[in-house]
């Protein structure tokens, strides 16, 4: 392997994500939930992404990227999220045009060439309405854990209304709603839409091209594809595990 | 590092303070690039232009709502925060919505013994120049009321000698910027010091600042072209010079906008002369159409070398945020790529901005 092992890390707000790569491909990956300061999550996560490639060696050659990359003091080079978001899925998907990267604090709308450079992109604005944390909040007010929502949302058949400019706005409607007694199912089926209204958004401000994927810890929430397919009216490519994109596309030169 | 310029601008309250103590002198303070500083230097009166600061408007947010423009708010709050109480007088020019109203604030939560509205035409054309000149003799008519003395036309010809001088300096210094690699942040703490500093103090800084260019460190980033509604304050372009930029031409008010037009001395009419040169010579959202302002920033734009277009408007800049969609389709079409910033006073959101400048650069050296 030697020279040919690169390791990317994402130090996102939420998770802590290391992918290797070898000449053959993607040999191991890791993701960890992490609070910790982002040198430790870092080599944590590569850690145990070496480990589970079969003991692999940590190789010299890492890449950082994400909003903590300026704290991985050991990787050799650090990358945008953008670009990375871009390299990571055209070696997935390389008919993507556009990739929506949603994570747990950001959220960003990358326009892709077609030899996987970013042309253009967006990013949300300083507010968490849209986001990750947007969910987590709404799950604990609904007292619904959040690996569930979905499925919940997904099984409504209406829709109860919810704001989707302000986070506190909307807990204090979903508290309403809470209050006249509207099904949990039906204020999640509204807080997803509420989500995908600001994706959406967001996605017009680069102007979507198809093909389009979506990675990100937002990508594993079915009701929230559902939405943002039927809405976009476009069919969307999501890997199987699409937390990793950001260091495979940081793995990536 | 900071230069003597920025350390200028951070104590422009002192330096005013002194410069009244030292003459005896009234300090008169304004809004915009359109009124004309000229008439309030021969009145031995010093122009102020006002400034924000970068941290909550807490006295100024109990008088708005959160949807209006927060540089005018945050100078508000300036002032009732009592930074500015040294002004004499006020000169609010009729340009936006939020800046008119802040004629009506001055008067009732801050009054002075000189407020003056000054009228300023919508748009640019000899009946408008015509309009403004009358309007510029009316205001020299309060200004001479309000200092007690006449102001002559030999007075008036020296102030713009004075203010054409600072001019042909600061565009040195920017000319710098592409040819010398002079820090684009040095320049935008030029011309924000320009604005609040004496004259004759500007020079000096001014004079010092060529002189030390010649040996200071240079930028070395990707070269960017930065269009903004009001800055006031060099953190951004700072931030943009961190994140591997390097500011190498704008167009913004408190930037070329401010300097790249002298006043014709030569003209027997200074009046008529100041006129011409702060209605006609000043390309701004405000007074002209989309079509032509583009053209003016393309012509800006032109030769600095930039690679990309970094676009930072005010929320609630209505004005400036209006011809976005245009600019940024006009010049994606050039090949030039724009990144957006719809922009706070407060320096809250440098972190996300850096990121979002950091990919842009790193997007446009692939």
């Amino acid at each position: 392997m030697g020279e040919a092992l690169v390791a990317g890390i994402d130090v996102g707000s939420h998770n802590v994500s290391a992918v290797l790569l070898g000449p053959s491909g993607i040999l191991g990956h890791a993701v960890l939930a992490s609070a910790e300061e982002g040198e430790r999550a870092a080599r944590r996560s590569l850690e145990e992404a070496c480990a589970r490639s079969g003991d692999l060696p940590i190789p010299e050659a890492v890449v950082a990227t994400g909003c903590g990359r300026s704290h991985v003091s050991f990787a050799a080079r650090r990358s945008s999220e953008v670009l990375c978001q871009a390299r990571g899925t055209h070696h997935l998907f390389p008919q993507a045009r556009t990739v929506l990267n949603l994570g747990a604090e950001s959220n960003r709308a990358v326009r892709i060439s077609a030899d996987g450079r970013a042309t253009a992109f967006a990013t949300n604005d300083k507010c968490a309405a849209g986001s990750g944390r947007f969910l987590e909040l709404m799950a604990r007010v609904l007292e619904v854990p959040l690996e569930e929502m979905d499925e919940l949302a997904l099984a409504a058949d209406s829709r109860a209304e919810v704001s989707s400019r302000c986070t506190v706005f909307a807990e204090s409607e979903v508290i309403s709603h809470i209050h006249r007694g509207v099904p949990k199912a039906q204020i999640l089926a509204g807080i997803h839409a509420a989500v995908v209204d600001r994706i959406v958004e967001l996605a017009g401000r680069i102007e979507v091209e198809p093909e389009v994927a979506v990675t990100g810890g937002l990508a594993r929430n079915r009701a929230l594809l559902a939405e943002l397919e039927s809405r976009l009216d476009l069919p969307l490519l999501v890997p199987p595990e699409p937390r990793i994109v950001g260091a495979l596309g940081a793995a990536i030169r | 590092m900071k230069s003597d310029l920025h350390e200028a601008r951070e104590r422009r309250h002192q330096e005013a303070r002194a410069w009244k103590k030292r003459t005896g002198g009234k300090v008169v303070g304004l809004f915009c690039c359109s009124v004309p500083e000229e008439l309030i230097h021969a009145a031995a009166m010093l122009p102020v232009r006002l400034l924000g600061e970068h941290e909550d408007t807490t006295e100024a947010d109990v008088h708005f709502p959160v949807n209006v423009c927060p540089y005018p708010k945050a100078c508000f709050d300036q002032a009732l925060k009592g930074s500015y109480d040294y002004l004499d007088g006020m000169v609010v020019p009729n340009v936006c919505d939020m800046v008119r109203a802040m004629f009506g604030f001055w008067q009732t939560s801050s009054p002075l013994p000189f407020l003056y509205f000054l009228e300023v035409p919508q748009k640019i054309s000899p009946e408008s120049t015509e309009f403004f000149t009358v309007e510029l003799r009316r205001f020299r008519g309060a200004l001479e009321a309000f200092g007690g003395e006449p102001i002559g036309d030999d007075a008036i010809q020296e102030a713009i000698r004075l203010c054409n001088a600072d001019r042909e300096l600061l565009r040195k210094l920017s000319a710098l910027r592409v040819t010398a690699g002079v820090p684009g942040s040095l320049v935008q703490d030029a011309t924000l010091t320009a604005m609040v500093l004496p004259k004759e103090r500007h020079l000096e800084l001014m004079k010092a600042a060529l002189a030390e260019s010649q040996t200071s460190p240079t930028a070395n980033g990707l070269p960017l072209f930065l269009s903004a509604s009001m800055l006031d304050e060099s953190d951004f372009v700072r931030l943009i010079e961190e994140s591997g930029g390097h500011v190498v031409a704008d167009d913004m008010p408190a930037g070329t906008r401010y300097f790249q037009a002298d006043v014709d001395e030569a003209d027997p009419d200074p009046i008529r002369a100041l006129a011409r040169r702060y209605l006609e010579e000043i390309a701004c959202p405000r007074k002209m159409l989309p079509e032509a302002h583009l053209a003016h920033m393309l012509l800006l734009l032109e030769g600095s070398g930039a690679r990309g277009v970094v676009i930072h408007n005010l929320r609630a800049c209505d004005c400036h945020l209006y011809e976005y969609p245009y600019f940024k389709k006009e010049l994606e079409a050039r090949g030039m790529s724009v990144l957006f910033f719809r922009g706070e006073e407060t320096a809250t959101e440098l972190e996300q901005q850096r990121a979002d400048i950091e990919a842009f650069i790193e997007m446009i050296e692939g």
